[in-house]
């Protein structure tokens, strides 16, 4: 199954070290794979780095695009933590 | 380090740690950020690269597991949440994958391609315009540093594609790398610091590896093609050295080669004096292998055998069956010939990492050898189970390390109990008179040494620590080596005590710290009443050497004028002299 949606990144300093360690937890056990795409480069959430070269501002739009079994769960809380801003 | 000033000869001084001549190319064995070195590996090596990359990982992250543990008892708990990012940095799947990948494809050492994907990553932060997420990469080069440093940790030179008869330069080494050097590819090694030295010199010297230490040698241009001479005796490193120079030490290290053969042919001889006093030459040994040089010099056992090392490449307790198969083989291999088997000497500097030990400010004071053996009392047990079992298949004795008073004796020996009631249940075979030792190197225990004598079958004096714990010198600490004598009359007179406390109880004591293998201590050692020596293997020619060279008589003598000496110099300058007259052409020991 494959899943996509866009999202608007919320928190004061965009996707920086702290939002993007915690969507590399929450990826951690899924089995899909999951990808963000923003200003025409698409990287792999799964990696930590990839997420930070994003450079990700403060309402930065992240299309977010996840394949595979568990791609409904994965993509609810992915959507449901940038809509928390992550908790800052 | 560039080769400018081609022609001027530069003599460097340091510490002088394993004697013999060296002369070589240098290989700088160093880790910054711009010399990281490169080599290729075997296809069949590519594995265990590999397996190198993960373990530098996982000790990474254990190490920031452990950070994050401090910082949340200190309640740096914003601390607490950037190692999280740390963490996650760290277990990037990506870059592993990609950086295993490349192991694989490229057939290069781990650090070499760890390097080039940081640096292909700190490329892709350079270029991006926002200056925040172009500082993220921050956080990357300190994981990267760490990882970098645990890699280091676990770097085998003998991976290298390292020339033949290197001069090694590195910061520091750390036992490991010491102990999978092969000796056909490095000359020598030459360290700028002593940090953890003690345990890598024991092993360059068990190699015969020349070695010399606290040398400054970050300013000197050294270039890759000029000849470097280290002089292990005297401490001295030659950069450039001039024609002559070069020949003299050509010549000298033809003159040792020649010493050390002819030295060889002694191993048939026994060791005894020229009136016929027997001595007990053992060995002492870290790993298996080590044995055939035992045999071949006639060594008459091994009179320590340092357990600890068979956790080197399992980085944790191997398993009791593991245990059991390492001491069965060792045993066997001995050929009748007995092996004193010290249990697991760990904490101070040794292995500390894997154990997952808790910091202290002062681990050689803390919970090492024994104390923590009694603590981590299955452990301790499964290693005592697998002794036991191990000790049908020949003459094997166990020996407890850093004893500092009777209840660790006592206790140990409880713990022995234990084990073999529990073997008795499970019906495995053992020697139930099997023999117990107890080190001497801390000042309480040498001072009660007649208490302990009681409750044990033989005492054994490792005068490495005995010499710092009664000096109160850290053997590591470079800047306090000038203090580090095993001459104090100090030492000497606690020598002394112990064999004739173990004497009058009727128990055997022998030597099994470094000054068992310095010839220059033998007639000394003699003349104190020890009847038994155990030194590298390596060294034993050179000790039977000393021993058929001197007499009870002399040594007697010597032994009681240096009893009443009062100071170190002193002493150093006696035993110097004495052996200077009886083994006049030992060029290794005899110098200026």
């Amino acid at each position: 199954m494959k899943l996509e949606q866009e999202v608007l990144v919320k928190n004061y300093l965009g996707l920086h070290a702290r939002p993007a360690a915690l969507i590399v937890k929450l990826l951690e056990n899924a089995q899909s794979e999951v990808y963000f795409t923003c200003n025409n480069q698409t990287v792999n959430a799964k990696s930590m780095m990839d997420i930070l070269l994003l450079a990700a501002k403060k309402n930065a739009k992240i299309h977010i695009s996840v394949a595979g079994d568990d791609a409904q769960p994965v993509i609810r809380q992915l959507v449901q933590a940038f809509d928390d801003g992550f908790g800052e | 380090m560039n080769s400018t000033e081609e022609d001027i000869e530069v003599r460097l001084k340091g510490s002088p740690i394993c004697a013999g001549i060296a002369i070589g190319r240098p290989f700088f064995f160093i880790y910054s950020d711009e010399s990281v070195p490169e080599f290729s590996i075997e296809n069949s090596e590519v594995p265990e690269e590999i397996a190198r990359y993960r373990r530098a990982l996982s000790h990474s992250e254990q190490e920031i597991r452990r950070l994050q543990k401090q910082l949340e008892i200190d309640g740096a708990l914003e601390g607490v949440n950037i190692l999280d990012t740390h963490l996650q940095i760290m277990r990037d799947p990506i870059v592993t994958s990609n950086i295993e990948k490349q192991i694989e494809v490229t057939r290069k050492n781990a650090e070499y391609i760890f390097q080039t994907i940081i640096k292909s990553y700190e490329k892709k932060f350079n270029n991006l315009k926002d200056k925040f997420f172009r500082e993220r990469f921050k956080d990357v080069r300190d994981i990267s540093r760490r990882i970098m440093k645990n890699l280091r940790k676990s770097a085998s030179i003998s991976l290298a594609d390292i020339p033949s008869n290197s001069i090694v330069f590195a910061h520091d080494l750390v036992a490991s790398e010491t102990a999978e050097t092969k000796k056909s590819q490095v000359g020598a090694f030459v360290t700028e610091t002593g940090g953890e030295t003690s345990h890598a010199a024991i092993i360059a010297r068990a190699r015969g590896i020349p070695f010399v230490s606290s040398v400054d040698f970050q300013d000197v241009q050294v270039g890759k093609n000029t000849y470097v001479i280290v002089d292990g005796r005297t401490g001295e490193v030659i950069i450039n050295p001039r024609e002559s120079t070069l020949n003299y030490y050509q010549t000298l290290q033809y003159q040792l080669d020649n010493q050390i053969q002819s030295l060889q042919k002694i191993g048939g001889l026994l060791p005894e004096t020229i009136d016929g006093y027997k001595v007990k030459l053992s060995a002492n040994v870290e790993m298996e292998n080590e044995l055939e040089l035992l045999h071949q010099y006639g060594g008459e056992g091994v009179g320590l055998f340092r357990s600890e090392y068979i956790c080197l490449s399992h980085e944790s307790f191997p398993s009791e069956e593991e245990q059991f198969r390492i001491y069965k083989n060792i045993i066997s291999a001995m050929k009748g010939l007995p092996i004193v088997i010290r249990t697991f000497d760990v904490g101070g500097d040794k292995f500390r990492e894997f154990l997952n030990m808790r910091n202290e400010s002062n681990p050689f004071l803390g919970c090492r050898a024994i104390r923590f053996m009694l603590r981590e009392r299955e452990a301790f047990k499964m290693q005592l189970r697998a002794i036991l079992r191990a000790s049908s298949y020949g003459n094997v004795s166990i020996m407890f390390p850093m004893v500092s008073g009777s209840f660790e004796l006592l206790e140990a020996k409880d713990i022995l109990k234990e084990a073999m009631n529990e073997l008795d249940k499970e019906n495995f075979a053992y020697k139930s008179n099997i023999k117990i030792g107890c080190m001497i190197e801390v000042p309480s225990a040498a001072i009660t040494c007649d208490v302990l004598a009681k409750e044990c079958d033989f005492l054994s004096i490792g005068t490495n620590d005995l010499v710092q714990y009664s000096l109160a010198v850290d053997r590591g600490n470079q800047s306090m080596s000038y203090l580090y004598n095993p001459t104090h009359p100090s030492v000497i007179r606690l020598i002394k005590m112990i064999v004739t406390e173990g004497h009058s109880n009727g128990i055997p004591v022998s030597i099994c710290g470094e000054i068992a293998a310095d010839p220059r201590f033998t007639a000394l050692l003699l003349g104190l009443g020890v009847h038994e020596l155990s030194c590298s293997a390596r060294y034993l020619p050179i000790v039977k050497n000393a021993i058929r060279n001197t007499s009870i008589v002399s040594a007697n003598k010597l032994a009681e004028r240096i009893l009443v000496m009062s100071d170190a110099q002193e002493i150093q300058d006696a035993i110097h002299e004495e052996y200077q007259k009886t083994v006049p052409c030992d060029l290794l020991h005899n110098h200026a």
